[in-house]
């Protein structure tokens, strides 16, 4: 091992995955190469007071303007999920409500009839509810769990099927 | 203060997702200023690294039900917050960095020592609390291009490992080595040419 040899490899030695041979060269080289004990010396002392450094601390008022902001744009980010979720519950409330009111107006394009008819007679808690309104002209409130079902029974639908004929 | 439940981060996360302001606060209260720091170390001023810290928390925040767990909190933190600020300085005009060739050691043909080599390290010692020499190291390092700034900063003033480093900055373990190994390198010699001249280069 030579002085530039043992410098490149200097890292290794302190990070302690110095192979026990390269070692035992590095202690041989050492103890003959004054300029080399003192680059290892020098180069440990360096690390040390690396570590020693400290990160840079945050000013108190940048600390506070800074947590305001955050807080303040979660906030409202938060509050845009909530508005896009009410959406999208409203929207799906609203779809559910015209595939049972083109149902009963038989108003159904005839594909989504047909599956419609098979949907409600392999579900149960589907085919009560709609047996239930059955000659009914305003469709009740559509339990939960059935307006969940009918939203999946929509989105299984053919893409670019309209539900209702016409 | 948020509540003792909100240090864990499994909870942390669960209740961000869910939009809880405390959790919002939580993460605040405890990785702001690692954050900051971190955020100054690469961008070097007050008010960017301030603007980078915002936009590190509002990433966490909207992309928080992305993060899949993979890695520790911090390190995905970290992540964000290096490549937030390298996102920064890419707009920027280039801050003065200096060529570290000109600091890595120098050997003969035979590869022996070509300069002459003291060993302050007992001068240093008696120093080892001294605020100018604190001053020549953070200068130095303020001068190093990003890319072993930012390797220095994770590694010896944050305390991670070279495998945390490497997985944060998305660079293998013997680049995160040899960066580190160069960045010493050019500390040690700009500390041998204060200790020598009383001045750095």
């Amino acid at each position: 091992m030579n002085c530039k040899e043992l410098v490149y490899l200097l890292e290794d030695y302190f990070d302690g995955t110095m192979e026990e041979h390269l070692k035992r060269d590095l202690a041989a080289h050492i103890e003959k190469c004054d300029p080399c004990k003192n680059f290892l010396k020098t180069y440990d002392t360096t690390r040390i007071l690396c570590r020693l450094m400290k990160p840079e601390e945050i000013p108190e008022e940048v600390r506070v303007r800074l947590k305001e902001f955050v807080m303040e744009k979660a906030r409202e980010h938060h509050r845009d999920i909530g508005k896009y979720r009410e959406r999208a519950a409203r929207e799906r409330r609203e779809q559910v409500a015209a595939l049972i009111g083109a149902y009963i107006s038989n108003r159904l394009s005839p594909t989504t009839a047909a599956l419609f008819e098979a949907h409600r007679d392999r579900c149960p808690k589907c085919g009560a509810f709609l047996r239930s309104i059955n000659g009914g002209k305003v469709p009740p409130p559509v339990p939960p769990e059935v307006e969940e079902h009918l939203a999946e029974f929509l989105e299984t639908l053919p893409l670019g099927e309209s539900p209702t004929s016409g | 203060m948020a509540s003792e439940r909100l240090q864990d981060d499994n909870v942390l996360l669960e209740e961000l997702r869910g939009g809880n302001p405390e959790a919002v606060e939580a993460l605040f209260d405890r990785f702001h200023g690692k954050i900051y720091s971190l955020a100054m170390s690469i961008v070097k001023n007050e008010s960017d690294a301030e603007e980078a810290v915002q936009d590190v928390f509002m990433t966490v925040v909207q992309k928080v039900h992305t993060f899949k767990g993979n890695s520790a909190l911090y390190s995905w933190i970290y992540r964000i917050c290096v490549n937030t600020c390298l996102m920064r300085l890419r707009g920027k005009r280039r801050h003065e960095t200096v060529s570290i060739e000109e600091f890595m050691p120098v050997f003969t043909e035979e590869g022996m020592h070509a300069s002459l080599i003291d060993d302050w390290s007992k001068e240093v010692e008696r120093k080892a609390l001294d605020k100018e020499l604190g001053q020549v190291i953070r200068k130095s390092t303020e001068s190093l291009s990003e890319k072993y700034r930012v390797v220095f900063v994770l590694s010896d003033v944050e305390g991670l490992s070279n495998e945390e480093t490497a997985k944060i900055l998305g660079l293998t373990v013997p680049a995160v080595k040899s960066r580190l190994h160069r960045a010493r390198l050019y500390l040690r010699e700009q500390l041998s040419r204060y200790l020598r001249e009383g001045k750095t280069h």
